[in-house]
């Protein structure tokens, strides 16, 4: 590391220009009185008085890490043995412009090509050179995986973005035989997916991601060396503001030590409280929570079919014992699916996709295959299928079923949502629904046809009783005075009758009730001005007809008494 | 299995029971004039029960209404255990779903809740080909009732619900055209509705370990008694 070529300032604080604030609390307690942490000791900070923390984080900091992201699932890769193999590469980022260079490798560093230099200098300076794009969801994907790999080794992981994973490891070093060993167990399965990682373990997260960052690979166990060791290193790593940097630089704190060594006070009062923070969880004088990272899996399988299928029955054939495997990789995970997605390849026409989706979270391979089914019975296929794809959605926790002491529950609540989902694989998501009551006075309003799975279940309804009790009809759920009677069948669309003055419906009606008088709704456009009646034809069916208020008039018929 | 289990099996049928007290407890149909005529007392509480009829309108809902809100576990369902017995009893413990398979017209709840229905816990599905769904609805054993419209124009397809609502132990009901009366059955029950200006007039066309009878009841679509609702 080459000293800065700066003026020094000296780090007297009382002597410094700094301002008055600064100055006029020349000796306060320091973030960090002397190397060694001694004066916290037993002072109720238990990583610090243990020989060995409690916890131990490994750091994994990819420099390179838009290439490698852009080389790991990428064309990059796929070209790399071509003949452009040996063309320097770098990246630029499209959604600033693409002028500059973010991320070089080994050939254009060579070259003289750095990070931040324009991207018309580094093409001038190399004319060979490959221009790349960085993409973020790679990046993001990048992460992901090394997160994954490192859930090999501790439940732990915690992605720490754009560039570094960190782990928690302090539980696993006996089984991977130590703090050393893991670490290279660990390089070299990255090395492996062709990453240069560079690793840091410290008992803080934010001081391994600091070495890790400075490009120190350590190794610390202990708190108490921690000040020490931080203090060389260049603030930079920390990645605070450039204006903070910048500020501090003025000051003459360009390390890490440096920065300790400034009045608490004064540096939270003069910089964000954050930075201090950050300073105390780096040396493990404030807890610093990591979240985890849970891996968002999916269960994905192709299969190419030979020979090829042309019917369904044979294609759920082939299809059961993917969801055997499928079953059991769930089973293994303690995990559900709500839905698949079942991809089916043909020769020429495009490929047939298929959704299956479920009323609740589904681990048995019995009920899948049900409803795949179902499903296939009502799929045309439009030529003979060559290859399949399987890809559940993101896994969910399976939930356990509660099994009934005796076994005599003969209506399962859980058989209702088996049978809608069966009912719709084959008939349509909106052929099957529920039906729930709405407060209003305009019939064909007063109900709405709902999704069955979503009403509440296990409520029951107002006693009958107490309907028939009182001489007003009154509707349990809506609370309205009904002292005219519903018809049980309501037509979608009241049907217009013949008959100008007396109205015929297969013959003339007789009046039984009526009329009731229905006005409402002109607030939402839908205004209803009926007189219904209650009326019999001559075969014996009741009616529920209504005479339209107003210019348009005419009769109409609205339901039907069951 | 005792000798007594077996022969209180519901699918096993004595001539000697014949309208005898022995015969499985049935569903109270709401109608005592119609609970005297069926064994058992009411609907019979295993296989299906078919209803004839050409037009929709004349009061076939309103025979059925007391039932279902009995299943509902609405209206005397405690007292009723209690003096029924055991074989509509799980029903009213589990107040199961009440499925609605290809109805002609829209069922509305407003009509239907003030009847005793618990439309929240109604499931209307409209199929085309209406017995698969009734098949299946019966058979997941999700539903206390079932009602469904369907043709039935083959016997196997009327078989095969027959079997289904004799597994399934709920109600199920199944409407037909009238024309289908002179067809043979596999149903428990079958009746044929006609509407008239003195009441519903029921033709009991067949009924398993009951008899043959016709009877008019004044309390549904006669023109001298009050709305059923």
């Amino acid at each position: 590391m080459t000293r800065p070529v700066l003026p020094r300032v000296m780090p007297d604080v009382s002597s410094s220009p700094a301002p008055a604030d600064l100055a006029a609390v020349p000796r306060r307690p320091r973030l960090r009185p002397a190397a060694g942490g001694g004066r916290r000791r037993g002072a109720g900070d238990p990583a610090a008085a243990t020989a060995t923390a409690r916890e131990l984080w490994l750091a994994v900091h990819l420099p390179d890490y838009i290439l490698e992201s852009l080389r790991l699932g990428g064309d990059a890769g796929r070209d790399a043995g071509g003949d452009r193999a040996a063309a320097p590469v770098v990246a630029v980022d499209l959604a600033r412009g693409g002028k500059v260079v973010c991320d070089a490798d080994a050939r254009a560093t060579a070259a003289g090509i750095t990070p931040g230099m324009a991207l018309n200098s580094a093409l001038a300076v190399e004319p060979t050179l490959r221009v790349l794009s960085r993409d973020p969801r790679r990046e993001r994907a990048l992460l992901e995986a090394v997160a994954r790999v490192a859930q090999a080794f501790t439940p732990r992981v915690s992605l720490e973005p754009p560039d570094a994973v960190l782990l928690e490891l302090r539980g696993s070093l006996r089984l991977f035989g130590g703090a050393r060993r893991l670490c290279a167990s660990m390089g070299a399965q990255l090395a492996s997916h062709g990453l240069a990682p560079r690793l840091a373990l410290t008992p803080t997260p934010l001081a391994s991601l600091w070495f890790a960052r400075a490009g120190e690979q350590v190794l610390l166990r202990r708190p108490g060396s921690l000040p020490a060791r931080l203090a060389p290193l260049p603030l930079a790593c920390t990645r605070w503001p450039e204006r903070t940097l910048q500020l501090l630089a003025t000051m003459g704190v360009r390390r890490v030590g440096e920065c300790l060594r400034l009045p608490r006070d004064g540096f939270a009062r003069r910089f964000e409280p954050r930075l201090r923070l950050e300073l105390d969880r780096a040396m493990g004088h404030a807890p610093d929570t990591r979240r985890a990272f849970v891996a968002a899996e999916r269960y994905v399988v192709s299969r190419d079919l030979e020979p090829e299928i042309e019917d369904t029955t044979r294609l759920q054939g082939a299809i059961e014992p993917l969801l055997d495997a499928l079953c059991r990789f769930l089973q293994v995970r303690g995990a559900a699916v709500e839905s698949l997605d079942l991809r089916l390849r043909h020769r020429e026409a495009a490929p047939t996709r298929l959704r299956l989706r479920f009323a609740g979270p589904v681990s048995e391979a019995a009920r899948i295959a049900d409803l795949l089914r179902e499903r296939l019975a009502r799929t045309m296929l439009p030529g003979p299928v060559r290859g399949l794809r399987l890809r559940s959605a993101p896994l969910v926790e399976a939930r356990a079923e509660a099994g009934e002491l005796f076994g005599n529950g003969h209506h399962c609540a859980a058989a209702v949502p088996q049978l809608v989902e069966r009912l719709r694989a084959r008939l349509g998501a909106e052929a099957v629904h529920g039906l729930s009551l709405v407060a209003e006075h305009r019939p064909e309003a007063a109900q709405e046809n709902g999704d069955v799975l979503l009403l509440p279940s296990g409520n029951r309804c107002i006693s009958a009783k107490t309907v028939r009790k009182g001489k007003s009809h009154r509707s349990p759920m809506t609370g309205e005075y009904l002292r005219f009677p519903r018809p049980a069948w309501l037509l979608a669309d009241p049907q217009p009758l013949e008959g100008d003055a007396t109205p015929r419906y297969e013959g003339p009606l007789e009046m039984e009730e009526g009329p009731e008088r229905i006005e409402s709704g002109w607030w939402d456009g839908r205004d209803v001005r009926r007189d219904y009646y209650v009326v019999r034809n001559p075969a014996g069916v009741r009616l529920w007809i209504f005479r339209e208020r107003g210019a348009r008039g005419g009769w109409f018929l609205h339901g039907v008494f069951g | 299995m005792s000798l007594d289990d077996l022969l209180r099996h519901p699918a096993l049928w004595r001539a000697r029971e014949q309208g005898g007290s022995s015969s499985p407890a049935g569903l109270p149909t709401g109608y005592p004039e119609l609970d005297r005529c069926l064994p058992g007392g009411g609907w019979p509480s295993r296989g299906l029960i078919e209803i004839l009829t050409d037009r929709t309108g004349i009061g076939e809902l309103t025979l059925l209404l007391p039932a279902l809100a009995r299943l509902c576990g609405t209206a005397d369902a405690a007292a009723h255990r209690d003096a029924v017995g055991t074989s509509y009893g799980t029903l009213h413990d589990s107040h199961g779903w009440l499925a609605w398979i290809s109805p002609p017209y829209s069922p509305y709840a407003p009509a239907l809740a003030a009847g005793g229905i618990d439309v929240r816990r109604m499931l209307v599905a409209r199929a085309t080909p209406a017995e698969w769904a009734m098949e299946q609805a019966l058979r997941s054993g999700a539903c206390s009732a079932v009602l469904g419209w369907a043709a039935c124009r083959d016997r196997q397809s009327l078989r095969r619900l027959q079997l289904a609502a004799e597994q399934a132990c709920c109600f199920a009901v199944l409407f037909r055209a009238l024309r289908a009366a002179h067809e043979a059955s596999s149903a428990v029950l079958r009746i044929a509705l006609e509407g008239s200006r003195d009441g519903l007039e029921l033709r009991i066309l067949k009924s398993r370990g009951g008899r043959t009878t016709s009877l008019r009841l004044a309390a549904i679509g006669s023109t001298a008694s009050a709305p059923a609702h």
